[in-house]
């Protein structure tokens, strides 16, 4: 079972290798848009990447409201605990 | 300093650009009964009516560029014309003015254009645009498609990386989707600067606030550059495109406008 932290570090690890973002940057609170600089091009490779960590299928939607690397977390913990819901 | 420069032919450039605009109004309402549907009914389909219709763009435009220029209300100079008529390419260009397109257009005989997707519900320009095969500016990943398509079939498209007239006095803010279309399509870039030495229809400014002096724009078109430069094996597109955009942003930070008057007014700053 992955814990929160094992998906932050992960997701982290995502940001930094995608996005060439300093690893710094990348808090639960940083805004993906306007910290990070992802553009919805980016969230369409990250999502893929997300996919591949989570074995799930992701619905565009559930990452619609998404906003900061919290907001990540927490949908990437939904999926991972709710197989069924995604 | 011209008579053009003096407060009364201020007064006559604001005529005259109030003028233009009814001008361009009425021209495409009358086009767009006429000599469109004309050329879109002798084509047997859509691709054979693109370049006349394209064509028809460009002639349109230049009249459009000549009559300003016959007005008093610019003057202009291109350098290296000839390169933006290879087929192809996507032209990059930063985008100071009202009136960028309109210049560029009419230098081209065929480009393929991005346009707001709500031209397609307009009952007059929706036509034109269908025909012209220009691209709807739909969301991120469908519009790089869409434009990776138009140059893999060898047209030249036309992008604006900033996705919006820049702010004078500003640092440029460009966009990363040009980049994405460059290295999607593997096309080369055609990078050209646009300088206007008076903010004239830039953003922040109503169309009657015409500049005390009258605008000169110049036009460089840059040399090809192809964006296998920017890629590196193994790495992630994401990253490449990054890199090509910081490309346009320091290649094209020199075309900011700069002038006392965008100093003086806090109102555009605040636009910012």
């Amino acid at each position: 079972m992955k814990t929160r932290e094992d998906i932050f570090n992960h997701l982290r690890t995502l940001l930094v290798e995608l996005f060439e973002l300093d690893p710094g940057q990348i808090t639960l609170d940083a805004n993906l848009y306007q910290d990070l600089d992802i553009d919805s091009i980016d969230a369409v490779d990250l999502i893929l990447k997300l996919k591949e960590y989570t074995g799930q299928k992701i619905q565009p939607q559930a990452f619609k409201h998404v906003r900061t690397v919290r907001d990540v977390v927490d949908a990437v913990e939904a999926l991972l605990t709710r197989p069924t819901a995604a | 300093m011209t008579l053009l420069d003096t407060k009364a032919g201020r007064l006559w450039r604001i005529f005259g650009t109030g003028l233009v605009f009814v001008l361009f109004g009425l021209g495409a309402l009358v086009l767009s009964l006429t000599q469109f549907p004309v050329l879109r009914l002798f084509s047997t389909n859509a691709d054979t009516a693109r370049p006349r219709i394209q064509h028809a763009m460009q002639r349109t435009f230049r009249l459009y560029v000549e009559m300003m220029r016959w007005l008093g209300l610019l003057t202009y100079e291109i350098d290296g014309l000839d390169r933006l008529n290879v087929p192809g390419r996507l032209v990059v260009a930063n985008h100071p003015t009202l009136i960028d397109v309109v210049f560029l257009v009419s230098f081209m005989r065929q480009v393929d254009c991005i346009v707001k997707q709500g031209l397609w519900r307009n009952p007059f320009l929706r036509w034109p645009v269908l025909w012209a095969s220009y691209i709807a500016n739909s969301s991120g990943e469908a519009l790089i498609e869409d434009c990776a398509r138009s140059l893999g079939r060898g047209h030249s498209l036309l992008v604006f990386p900033e996705g919006t007239r820049s702010i004078p006095g500003q640092p440029l803010r460009m966009h990363r989707g040009a980049a994405h279309i460059a290295l999607a399509a593997q096309a080369d870039i055609l990078p050209v600067k646009i300088f206007c030495t008076e903010p004239m229809l830039t953003k922040g400014y109503p169309w009657h606030r015409v500049p005390q002096r009258r605008p000169h724009f110049r036009i460089v078109v840059g040399a090809p550059l192809p964006p296998s430069a920017y890629i590196r094996e193994g790495e992630a597109a994401a990253v490449a495109a990054r890199r090509l955009t910081r490309f346009f942003q320091e290649y094209f930070a020199d075309t900011v406008i700069v002038t006392a008057a965008c100093v003086d007014e806090p109102h555009i700053r605040a636009a910012a």
